[in-house]
Parts: C-alpha cells; structure tokens; sequence
C-alpha cells in the first residue's frame, strides 16, 4: 500500500511533476539543458535494461551493451524535451527507491526492483489520444523512451540480432512465400 | 599549345552525372564524342566509396539516427535520409535555397547524384499521360507521343535492367522485363481481393531496376534491400555501376568532379553556346570549357537555375528563354499521407530474403468515361509493399520474459500503400533567382515558389480514401493513415521547369529536347517534361535522353549543330 502510493508519486511528479518544473522552459522555446549528464548513471541505466530484457537462453541487455547505446542515443540524438524527461527519470526513480526501500535501484532485490518496473510500465497512458497530445507536448515519458530505446539498442545489436532474432547480411535469394516452422525467429531487419 | 588547348576543349559537355546524365556520358562517348562530363559534387567511385554498404546494424554508433548536430546541418534532408546513406545527401547548411512556400528540394552532389539512392520504380508512360495537356488544356501539348519514344524506352530497359510483370495494360505499357520480384502472401492476398472487389483496378508487381538476374557482369540482386548504401553487388541501376562505366571504358570520358556550372556562355556571332563556365567546388577558381553541343542534366530546377544565370545581349532573360517558361512550370509528384492496416491470418506464411521492390496498383481514374471521377482530373497510382511486424514496428507490451518472447516471434502481416498522383502544369508554380542571397561561391539563391491546386488536393484526398477502401474490402484490421502529408517536393520527382512543346512561343524545347533558340543545347533530365503523369518519372527521362544523343550525333554527323 505504502509501496503504492510511493509510485504513484513518481508517476504524478514524471508526468506532471516534471512538466511544472520545466514548463516554463517548455512554452519559452527550447529547453537549454547541460549534455554529457548521463554517464553517471550509467549503472543504474544498465540495471533496469536488464530487467526490460532480462538474460535467459539468449544474452540480456547488459551483456548486448545497450546500455552504452542508449547514453550514446540520449547524448547525440535525443531532442532536449527528451533529454530532460530521461534524466529527471532517472533521478526519481532513485528517489522513490530511496524513500520505499531505503536503498537506491542498484541496491534492490530482484523482487523490489520489478516492482518498481511493473509500476512505471503501467504509467504510460492507456489513452491513446491523451497520450498523443502528451507527446507532443512534452516528448516521450522516461519509462516509454527507456523500454524503445532497450528494444532498439538490443535488436540491432550483435547478440541481440543474431541471438534472439534470425539476421541475415546477404539474403542472396528472395523467397516470397515460405511455410513457417515452428522455431522460425522473427527477422532482425526488413 | 594543343595539349594545352585540349584540356578545355571538347566534343560534348554533360552537366550533371545523375541518372539522365550518366545516360548523355554513356551515349555520346559511345557515339565517338570527346566529353566532358561536370559534377558539381565530390567522386564517388563505385563500390570503393559505398562506406557502409557493408556494415552490420550494430556497427552504426546511433543505429540509424543523426545526431542533433547532423540534424541542424539537414532540416530538410534529414526526412529522406539517415545515418547509413546521409553522404549521398547535400548538408542543407551549406546548400541554402528559399523556399517562399514548403517545397522539400531533396539533393545529392555526388558523382552519380540521386541515381544512388532512388527508388528504381520504372513505368513508361502513354499516350493517356503524353496527349493529357492537349485533352484538357493544362499546360502545352507534349511535342512526341508513345511512337515516338517506344523504342527508346525498349532501348534503355534492355540495358538498365527492369524487373517487371507482363499486365498488358494500354495506359502503362509493358517493357522489357525481367522476371518480376515475386509478390508475398499478403500482397498476393490483397491482390486476389482486389481482383474480385474490383473491375476498374488490378495490382502488380513494382516494376524496379533491381536485377532478378545477372546482367553484364552485374548483380544479381542480393535481396538485402540496402539499396541507398550503395550497392556493392551492382544489384540495381545507377550511373556509378552502369552508364558512367561504359562511357569510362569508351575512352572518351573526361569527368571533371568539384565543378559547379555557373552560366553556358553564349556566342552572339554563331547564335549558339559555346561552353559551359564552372567554378571549382574546391579553388573557387573560374574555368570556361568548350564544346560543339552541351546537355544539360542537373536536374529540374538546378537546369534551370543555371539557363536563368546565363545572361547575354540575345537572352536578357537566361539563356533560350525567349519564351520567358523557364523555371516556371514546376511539378512534382502528389503524396498523401500513407495508409496501412494489418492482417490476422496468413500467419503460416513467412519470407526468406529483403525485398526491394513494391506492389503497385496502377493509375484507375480517368482513363475512359467509365472511369471518370468528378472529383479531379488525370489520376494517381498507389504503391505499396507488405511485410510481417517485426521489433521496428510491433506494438509490444510489458517488460522481461514475455517482452522478449513478444520480440522473437514474427509478427502479424502488415501492409502499407502510398499514393502519386499527377501534379498539373502550373505557370504561378516555379523557381527563380535571388540575387539578394547567394551562396558561398556567390551563385544566387533559387527560390522556390510552390503550391498544390485544387485538384493535386482532391486527389490526396481520394487515394486516402481509396486505400483505405481497399485494405478494408480485404479484411485489414487497424486500418489507418498517418495524419501529416509530406510537403511538396518529397516525392523528389521535381520536374517541368524548361518544357517541351511544339511552339517556341510556348515552350523552351523542341520534339529532340534542343532548345528552340539555341540548337546546340539539349535538355533530358525532369525540366523538359511537359507533364508530370503519375509514373515516376525517371526510366522516362533516361529513354528521352538516349534519343536526343542520337539525334545530336546524327545532326552533328550531318554538320548541322
């Protein structure tokens, strides 16, 4: 219950919270917000992938390194609206770990630490159109662009492509219609 | 001193190496002409310089994102390109153009120019397209009609290398094919559907310059669907694989990289252009070349910047624009926003290999009074292509165990449809000069002024509608079409800005694409069309181009140039 209400202070301050904060900044033009903030989070980044996409018969997040592909994304690619929701993220979640559990993420129990997960995965809108709006108005949510971004980093990465999903470099041929197998793994590319 | 004169004096100069230019190389070399061939841009030599060509998806540092930076220097670009094919686009930063309306001008200065990276669809148009302006009084009559450009189309498909279906329809007539790139099950399924739900309409395989077969030493096609890379197997057409080769091996090339044209000099006593003068890309030094005829293929709108920069007592205006349509007449392809549903069947069904072509469902409006709408004149064709969701496109939930098993397996069939439409000959819609703003090598600006009609709308309208019919009829879920259409100019179809016609008061070219006033002067790439049709246009452009160098050879052998 207590665990409960902790979260759904995260949810209100990385949804609305954030968006008090940094409105102003929002409606006056770009956010100006200092880059290169990201790598001293880095451990509590690569526990949370691994969670998002956990290691089992084939390697996890982790050890696909998406980790330094999401700093990389988030310090050269992503629009600062993003780079503000990532990093503010970031440090709720430490807060909330801190204020729950009396332990930052990376000090969790496997058991904490999903559950935390659980509760920020259920925070993006089920609305589709509010979250449209959302969107636009403030960029992805955190949770929203960590989970993609885990996803992205991971399938187009080595063990990602080649392990969980079926990658071919050179085709050679173009079979239109094949009947699938049971075991066919969907393919990395299109 | 002969040595010397040699170096500036040619048989022929080609401004431009991109798909009509490279074709101009290849056959007026062939043709035993000493040319020159000028590209504004850097070298690219085939293979060697197709840097990613071989990369693995994880060897990108960003996957396929620019980086913010590298998004600054291409706010335009940015939308046609991404981290595995952006150096074959301009940086718009230092490329700047005025656009007084949105109008997307898509750019690639590089030996080879948008050849690289096109989209190798390859339909011939008709007499339903060619006798269009004259019907119903848009624009001037095309001077030619199908006769004319038959064989050169036969021509250019036997060397270039189209893959097609035979569908004998008379308004998108059939070439010479290889065999077809097969349809899936989804595009098989869609076009069963639309065979039974439909009389007016039937879908095809894309026909692409993708080869299905081996073709003098090239390809064939690796299926890997990596095309704008550049393609290290020559597996599709483009001038650095093809046409800049053969005119290379001929012995009479001289390319001449770096050099951006910046007038055709025109002689008053002979009443013809004596030579092309450039300035390096590189030196910013000026270099006048000569030559006995020049063609012109820098595409629509850097073709006629470059007539409206040369200036002389005879053409105050630019040069042979005694008509005063240069720049003007500026068309493009109309795009809608993109349709797509899914399917929950056919899930035994699966692919091996990347297809890079389409299906199509060529133009069914307005080709006879059956099919006539009241809604716009002329028509539109839709392409499309299905595929199964994988990772980049399924909606995925939660996190862990079942996120991953969500990832591994294939997802559900999906198929997405995008319309173009004809865009009509508008005499308001057009590119000028802006002596005011120049670019770092002083050229002025162009300015783009460019708007759709009422009808271009209408008909974005009716192949949204339509699509979304049709996936409909099929038993497609999820049926819907993104909300933002692209602006004008992102189908890179720019075309019309220095037309063919039959009357030099009306037109700036004759029926051989030589200019009216100025008869050594040819122009074949997008500017001379007199229409746009629906088809995309460039296989058009590469057959009006084989034609017109063999008119000019023929004329200059007969001493008339």
């Amino acid at each position: 219950m207590n665990r409960r209400k902790a979260m759904v202070g995260i949810l209100a301050v990385t949804g609305m919270g954030i968006a008090a904060f940094t409105t102003k900044k929002f409606f006056f033009g770009n956010p100006k917000v200092q880059r290169g903030q990201l790598r001293q989070h880095l451990s509590l980044i690569t526990e949370m992938i691994d969670i998002i996409i956990p290691p089992t018969d084939t390697p996890g997040a982790k050890e696909a390194h998406v980790q330094d592909y999401i700093l990389g994304y988030m310090e050269f690619c992503a629009p600062n609206k993003e780079y503000v929701n990532f990093l503010h993220g970031l440090y709720e979640v430490q807060d909330s770990c801190n204020n729950m559990y009396g332990a930052n993420f990376e000090g969790c129990t496997m058991e904490e630490k999903n559950e935390i997960l659980k509760d920020l995965d259920g925070s993006y809108s089920a609305n589709d159109f509010i979250n449209k709006i959302e969107v636009k108005l403030r960029g992805r949510s955190f949770f929203t662009i960590l989970r993609s971004l885990t996803i992205e980093g991971y399938c187009t990465s080595k063990l990602g492509a080649t392990e969980l999903l079926a990658y071919q470099p050179i085709p050679t041929v173009y079979q239109a219609e094949i009947n699938i197998q049971p075991t066919q793994k969907a393919w990395a590319t299109r | 001193m002969e040595g010397q004169e040699n170096i500036y004096h040619f048989d022929a100069i080609v401004v431009g190496s991109g798909i009509s230019g490279g074709w101009a190389a290849k056959e007026l070399t062939e043709g035993g002409l000493k040319t020159l061939v000028l590209e504004r841009g850097r070298n690219v030599e085939h293979i060697k310089d197709y840097t990613t060509a071989a990369k693995h998806p994880w060897e990108f540092e960003h996957g396929t994102h620019l980086t913010q930076e590298e998004l600054k220097e291409r706010p335009i670009q940015s939308s046609h390109c991404n981290a595995t094919d952006k150096h074959f686009y301009v940086k718009d930063s230092e490329h700047p153009y005025i656009q007084e309306k949105p109008f997307k001008w898509i750019r690639g200065y590089q030996v080879g120019g948008r050849s690289l990276t096109w989209g190798r669809q390859s339909y011939r148009l008709s007499d339903l397209d060619f006798e269009a302006n004259r019907k119903d009084g848009h624009g001037v009559d095309w001077p030619i009609r199908y006769k004319d450009i038959k064989e050169w189309y036969d021509y250019v498909e036997e060397y270039v290398g189209i893959s097609g279906a035979v569908n004998s329809l008379a308004h998108l007539p059939d070439g010479v094919f290889l065999p077809p790139i097969p349809m899936n099950a989804i595009e098989k399924h869609l076009e069963e559907s639309i065979g039974k739900n439909y009389k007016d309409r039937m879908l095809i395989n894309g026909r692409v310059a993708n080869l299905t077969q081996p073709k003098k030493g090239r390809g064939p096609c690796m299926y890997r669907n990596l095309c704008s890379r550049g393609c290290p197997f020559s597996g599709y057409f483009s001038s650095n694989s093809t046409t800049l080769v053969d005119a290379f091996n001929s012995g009479n090339l001289t390319l001449r990289e770096n050099a951006i044209v910046k007038e055709v000099v025109y002689d008053e006593a002979s009443k013809k252009a004596q030579g092309v003068k450039i300035i390096d890309a590189i030196t910013k030094e000026e270099i006048t070349y000569y030559a006995k005829i020049i063609f012109l293929n820098a595409s629509a709108i850097a073709t006629a910047s470059i007539l409206l920069n040369s200036v002389s007592d005879s053409f105050p205006n630019g040069l042979g624009n005694s008509s005063l349509q240069i720049g003007h007449n500026l068309m493009d392809h109309v795009v809608n926003e993109g349709t797509y549903g899914t399917y929950n069947g056919l899930l035994d069904k699966y692919y091996v290999g990347r297809s890079p072509g389409t299906i199509y469902i060529p133009r069914f409006q307005n080709l006879d009074d059956k099919t006539k709408s009241t809604d716009f004149i002329r028509g539109y064709g839709i392409q499309g292509k299905g595929s199964r969701e994988n990772w980049e496109t399924k909606k995925t939930e939660g996190f862990g165990i079942t996120l991953k098993e969500q990832l591994e397996t294939p997802g559900k069939w999906k198929i997405s449809l995008g319309g173009r439409g004809e865009v009509l000959p508008n005499y308001e819609n057009r590119i000028s000069l802006d002596y005011q703003n120049r670019d770092q090598w002083g050229l002025p600006l162009v300015k783009v002024h460019f708007e759709y009609g009422s009808n271009e709308i209408a008909m974005m309208e009716h192949m949204t509608k339509t699509s979304e019919e049709m996936l409909r009829k099929a038993g497609f879920e999820n049926v819907g079409s993104y909300r933002t259409s692209p602006p004008p100019g992102s189908a890179v179809h720019e075309m019309g800005t220095v037309r063919m016609g039959r009357d030099p008061k009306t037109s700036v070219l004759n029926k051989y694409n030589q200019m009216h006033d100025v008869r050594n002067v040819f122009i074949t790439d997008g500017s001379c069309m007199t229409s746009s049709a629906c088809q995309n246009p460039s296989l058009t452009y590469m057959a009006l181009t084989a034609r017109a160098c063999h008119y000019a050879l023929n004329q200059l052998r007969s001493d008339l140039l």
